[in-house]
């Protein structure tokens, strides 16, 4: 699996210790043996649970704000490429770097789905209702799964390679990929019948987030703009201003008013670069926390704060932004 | 007996797959004649190049142009030139081939289209392009070369173009290639003629590409 796909797997922003001033305040740290670095993480979307893909092959579940461990899982014998939860936050999804992807209910961690979809899990997404699975593999095309019957259902393929994010509208009627051929698609959910393309890209995208009406989606990537993209026409509506950093992740406020957008640096990943919070209204940036530790997950709390989560030898770290 | 595998050739074989009708021939040619043909056509086979990650960093609408660099760019100079062809042979002069990479320092062109092109491919499937030898991307083992190649009928090829005298292969790509965790196959890593006298050296570099058909 290419570097750069672990990279945008979870939400990354680089800070150099010690200089993100006020902009992020530790809330939470949580222990793993040195041997189980943090790759990526994701936050449920209660904010009720943290998961943390981890290198000695094991998702570790924390409640939170307590930090007591709950569960460890595995896959098997392969390493874990990212964690995701549903938006309900009942399920939470392991994909690992051969194509193993499990499910499990959360509470208690019973086991719920497992599939194989080919090749190292890149990008992975449930439907509102959770009945439907979107799983983007390595290379190849994303795959549509109906996780009632446990059954594969169609392929959602690009003119070549595969896509690097996908990703439900909350209504539940459409099924977005952003597509390493540099095209945008926009598919109805339930049969995965191609409904209208975005062909304005010249790079590819990386990141995507449907509005809270399910009428746009926020698409950045590889052109350092976040592009806001009528899901009907499939064209740009509107674009935010252009930054001098490739976009990585993207994450949208429950109300909608906030658009938090993490940077990388495409001379290096490994470079400093920022995250901003932009006010979706005026397309301008409300916060902007200012490079200085790596973090690797987070999103936004019902009750509006955004948390991100960064790794260090032996711990997680939850980060509020101020 | 023992049967000796070696003791038969492809088309004795074929022959007697005819005589004992596990092969029969409907043609209104002579069944030399058809035997010669499913000869050559065997022969004419080629391997699938095999595919690599596409990458970040692909940038659609790349002008037409052979020529990567600018004159003064920094950078040793590098030519790459080969063939398209399928897996039956065929010369696919209606290929298209992509090509991006970084500069000599590693960096990618994501504002503009410095060091990307879309490649005529010539009446006998021929392509070739003047560039420099592309940096160590900081994110990346191995310098590398981007290719998508696509043609009417074909799976779209998307994989990368090494270079055997990559200082991290140390000389030996048979035994170091998989230094690059990327690179998965030992083919992809093609050798390098230095041409041109000291002054203005050259590296010079052949790389066939093999398209599946649909």
């Amino acid at each position: 699996m290419a570097p750069w796909h672990g990279l945008l797997l979870g939400f990354l922003l680089l800070l150099a210790p010690g200089s993100f001033g006020d902009s992020l305040q530790l809330v939470k740290t949580l222990t793993v043996p040195p041997e189980a670095a943090v790759q990526s993480a994701a936050l449920s979307p209660k904010g009720d649970f943290v998961a943390a893909a981890c290198r000695d092959g094991r998702v570790r579940l924390w409640a939170f704000p307590s930090g007591e461990l709950r569960q460890a899982f595995d896959l098997k014998d392969q390493r874990i490429s990212g964690v995701w939860f549903s938006s309900d936050g009942t399920l939470l999804a392991a994909g690992g770097n051969r194509g193993a992807v499990r499910i499990w209910n959360i509470p208690p961690g019973k086991l719920r789905n497992e599939l194989n979809v080919g090749a190292a899990v890149i990008a992975l997404a449930f439907s509102p209702d959770r009945n439907l699975l979107a799983v983007a593999p390595a290379g190849v095309p994303a795959q549509l799964w109906d996780l009632e019957i446990g059954k594969f259902m169609t392929t959602l393929p690009p003119k070549f390679a595969g896509s690097a994010a996908v990703a439900f509208s909350p209504d539940g009627k459409w099924l977005a990929s952003a597509d390493e051929d540099t095209v945008i698609r926009i598919y109805e959910a339930q049969t995965g019948a191609l409904r209208a393309s975005s062909e304005d890209f010249l790079l590819e995208t990386f990141a995507i987030a449907f509005s809270g009406d399910s009428k746009y989606l926020y698409a950045g990537g590889a052109d350092k703009t976040i592009s806001a993209v009528d899901v009907a026409s499939g064209k740009v509506a509107r674009t935010f201003p252009k930054q001098s950093f490739v976009v990585g992740a993207l994450r949208l406020s429950r109300d909608g008013k906030f658009l938090a957008a993490v940077y990388f640096d495409d001379k290096g990943f490994s470079n400093p670069a920022p995250v901003l919070v932009w006010d979706v209204a005026s397309q301008s940036v409300r916060t902007t926390v200012e490079p200085g530790v790596t973090t690797n997950g987070g999103g936004f709390l019902p009750d509006g704060r955004l948390l991100v989560t960064s790794s260090a030898e032996g711990k997680l770290q939850v980060w509020a932004v101020r | 007996m023992a049967w000796n595998r070696a003791a038969l050739t492809r088309r004795e074989i074929l022959e007697k797959c005819i005589a004992l009708g596990s092969v029969s021939v409907v043609s209104s040619f002579p069944v030399a004649a058809v035997l010669d043909a499913f000869g050559q056509m065997e022969a004419r086979y080629r391997r699938p190049t095999p595919p690599n990650e596409i990458g970040p960093f692909y940038k659609k609408r790349a002008p037409e142009t052979t020529m990567l660099r600018a004159p003064g760019d920094p950078g040793m100079p590098l030519s790459v030139s080969g063939q398209v062809f399928n897996t039956r042979g065929v010369a696919l002069s209606n290929a298209v081939v992509e090509v991006w990479q970084t500069d000599h320092l590693g960096h990618y062109d994501l504002d503009g289209y410095r060091y990307r092109a879309k490649l005529p491919v010539d009446h006998s499937s021929a392509y070739k392009f003047d560039s420099v030898m592309p940096g160590h991307y900081p994110d990346r083992v191995c310098q590398h070369v981007h290719y998508l190649a696509t043609a009417p009928g074909h799976k779209p090829l998307v994989t990368q173009l090494y270079f055997a005298t990559d200082p991290v292969f140390e000389g030996d790509p048979d035994r170091n290639f998989a230094r690059d965790p990327l690179i998965h196959s030992r083919e992809l890593v093609r050798p390098v003629m230095l041409i041109g006298d000291p002054k203005e050296i050259q590296a010079a570099v052949k790389f066939e590409l093999v398209l599946e058909l649909l």
